[in-house]
């Protein structure tokens, strides 16, 4: 197999990580819009932390992403 | 407000064919001029010098400096905020500073609405360390967003030069080679002859007679090239490129964020915000779980440093993935498709800049606190 | 680091950049708008406090005018009460004004239908006098003394006798207020005869006031007190008819 073609699976296969976050953010979206819905008087605080924590879940996808890029453009 | 009640005349199906033709116009002079593909590249490319021969070089560091399109964005950014510093906000604040009764409108007042979100924020988060917070709160998130929209701007990230440096690089060893010599034996005549031939030969296999690209334009990338796979491999070098998708970018933001977060833990708390990286109290006093308690607060450094590489490469995969989809979209499908990816990209920019302060923001609130234990690693 | 397109150099442009426009914007955009903001926010406070305050002062002011609406109203209430007092109290006093008037009238009208009657009873015993002698005349046959029989006549009906009032003899009475009750008026001088002989037996102090009632024939009844001393004809009549049966 030729070295760049291995590259291009090994950042397509790096990526599969992103399945994760995207589980995990829409959990999260779920919870805060339900916490939202049942309590709308709590909303700025919900969406705070909702986002705080969408963002910690998409930290996840984030080193996928620094994997796959640091497979196809450095190594 | 009384201009607003007189009815707008809607010019029922005139719009709707201006559209339609519109779209026609687009579907033909894209069928017949494809466009060019942006290159995908991590790295910000050189409009003035390359990196092998820059403009300069930066004393004590040694690193080569050429203008790069993100540093380009990043003037021109500048430039905006600066502009709309000193020709809308600052008459609207001089104007609510004399106390003039200031009707609430135009661009001024929509930034202060939004600074003033912001500021909630930070006071119901920071309380009284809201005046030293909110500054790095609202000055990441405005420049940011800046950036992050500058991308929605017709003509960003699309309109530049043909790069044709690899190709003529490329030509040039080639020929190099055949004549039996070295390339930097080449006198410079030499070396600028074969660079011109390298350009007529590009341009010669590369365009047909219609002008369009030859075989080689579904290769668009440098890569390609540069295993010479490809002959034409055509891209285009935007002369502006979203800001985000430069990690000198990011990661510097992301250094000053990270080091401000510790000065402003360092300012609250004094020495004693070491603590939290070198946790020593316990140590002694419950030898086991104090060894446990130490080790934990060295790896609050390992959390400190994992900041700066999630801050930074946060917004740079956002941007940079939405700069992707968007001329890829945009080559691939050149007329209408673009208009949702925009729409998806108005938000991300939006979001990726608030979420970027409100992140350092709460981690310097989180800093101002003397209790440690918020196990927020990431 | 380099295939990431990190430079050195650029990093630290991008960091300077920053730190430039931070500062900038700090200087001349956020420290004025927070400022602007806290301003604001006490100014709203400030408004709220005013609020407060007002509402505050509203109340009093209102508690304040219901105090002296009551206070007026207590005060027109008593006002009223006493108008209505005054009002009533005038009206009593003109209505017992006029009833004493009245009476006053009525008794003035008694006395003189009194007084007729006195001298139309007074003119009447001369004639019953002169009447009972010509009838005793025509009865007896014989003529009696003129005068005799005039005085016994006198006696018949004054009640009193040689200068004495008969019915006191040997009683023995007290009060302070004696009604003398004959059947015709007494003349000047034997009412000064009665009232000499009652007030030698009740005192000086007395009071004594004369009737006239025909329906006791003769005689006089004086009351004094509760004590009725009965020395009329009819009376002796009613005494002999008891008797008798």
């Amino acid at each position: 197999m030729e070295a760049e073609a291995a590259k291009l699976i090994g950042a397509g296969i790096a990526m599969i990580g992103a399945i994760g976050a995207g589980l995990g953010v829409g959990m999260a979206t779920y919870g805060g819009v339900q916490g939202i819905a049942r309590n709308p008087d709590a909303a700025g605080a919900i969406q705070t932390n909702m986002i705080l924590g969408i963002v910690f879940t998409e930290a996840i996808a984030i080193y996928c992403l620094v994997v796959a890029m640091l497979v196809l453009f450095v190594f | 407000m009384s201009q607003e009640t007189t009815e707008r005349k809607w010019r029922f199906g005139v719009n709707r064919w201006i559209l339609l033709a519109v779209i026609i116009a687009g579907v033909i002079i894209t069928g017949n001029y494809p466009p060019a593909r942006p290159a995908i590249l991590l790295n910000a490319e050189a409009i003035l010098g390359t990196h092998s021969d820059p403009l300069f070089y930066f004393p004590f560091l040694n690193t080569p400096f050429y203008l790069t399109n993100t540093l380009v964005a990043t003037v021109l950014a500048d430039i905006l905020v600066l502009a709309l510093l000193f020709l809308s906000i600052r008459p609207y604040l001089n104007k609510v500073r004399k106390g003039a009764d200031v009707v609430p409108k135009g661009l001024a007042n929509a930034v202060e609405g939004f600074l003033e979100v912001l500021y909630n924020l930070t006071e119901s988060t920071a309380g009284k360390w809201t005046r030293t917070i909110f500054p790095w709160f609202a000055a990441i998130t405005l420049l940011v967003l800046v950036m992050n929209w500058m991308e929605l701007i017709p003509g960003v990230d699309a309109v530049g030069n043909f790069d044709l440096h690899h190709y003529t690089d490329h030509y040039v060893e080639e020929q190099a080679q055949e004549m039996g010599v070295a390339v930097s034996a080449l006198s410079a005549d030499e070396l600028h002859h074969l660079e011109e031939e390298a350009h007529h030969h590009y341009w010669e296999i590369c365009s047909d007679a219609s002008g369009n690209h030859g075989e080689g334009d579904t290769v668009l990338i440098y890569r390609a090239n540069e295993e010479g796979t490809g002959a034409c491999a055509l891209a285009v070098v935007p002369w502006v490129r979203a800001v985000a998708t430069d990690l000198n970018f990011t990661i510097g933001l992301a250094i000053v964020s990270v080091v401000m977060i510790q000065v402003i833990g360092v300012r609250s708390q004094g020495l004693a915000y070491f603590e939290k990286f070198f946790n020593v109290r316990t140590l002694f006093t419950k030898p086991f779980f104090g060894l446990i308690d130490f080790a934990v607060g060295l790896f609050e450094i390992v959390s400190e440093l994992s900041k700066i590489i999630s801050f930074s490469f946060r917004l740079f995969g956002n941007i940079f993935a939405g700069a992707v989809l968007l001329f890829v979209i945009g080559t691939l499908i050149p007329v209408v498709a673009q208009s949702g990816v925009l729409m998806l990209e108005f938000f991300v920019g939006m979001i990726q800049a608030i979420v970027f302060g409100m992140l350092t923001m709460v981690f310097m609130a989180q800093a101002t606190h003397s209790h440690h234990g918020d196990e927020e690693h990431h | 680091m380099e295939q990431l397109g990190i430079n050195y150099g650029f990093l630290i442009v991008q960091i300077v950049n920053f730190l430039i426009m931070f500062l900038i914007l700090r200087k001349w955009a956020f420290i004025p708008i927070m400022n602007i903001l806290e301003q604001r926010r006490e100014a709203v406070a400030k408004g709220l406090e005013d609020a407060r305050i007002a509402q505050e002062a509203r109340e009093n002011a209102e508690k304040e005018a219901e105090k002296v609406m009551a206070d007026a109203r207590t005060k027109a209430a008593a006002e009223a009460r006493d108008v209505t007092q005054r009002a009533e109290e005038q009206s009593k006093e003109i209505v017992k004004a006029a009833e004493a008037k009245a009476a006053k009238a009525r008794e003035e009208a008694l006395a003189e239908v009194e007084q007729d009657r006195v001298r139309l009873l007074g003119d009447v015993r001369g004639q019953v006098a002169a009447l009972s002698v010509a009838a005793a005349q025509k009865l007896i046959g014989e003529a009696l003394d003129e005068k005799k029989q005039h005085s016994l006549i006198d006696d018949f009906f004054s009640g009193v006798k040689s200068g004495k009032v008969t019915v006191l003899e040997g009683e023995d009475v007290k009060g302070d207020t004696a009604v003398v009750t004959s059947a015709l008026p007494l003349t000047d001088k034997e009412q000064e005869t009665v009232k000499t002989d009652v007030l030698k037996k009740l005192g000086s102090g007395a009071e004594v006031t004369f009737r006239v009632d025909p329906n006791i024939l003769g005689g006089l009844v004086v009351r004094v007190g509760d004590k009725v001393l009965d020395g009329s004809v009819s009376g002796q009549l009613s005494a002999l008819r008891e008797n008798l049966r």
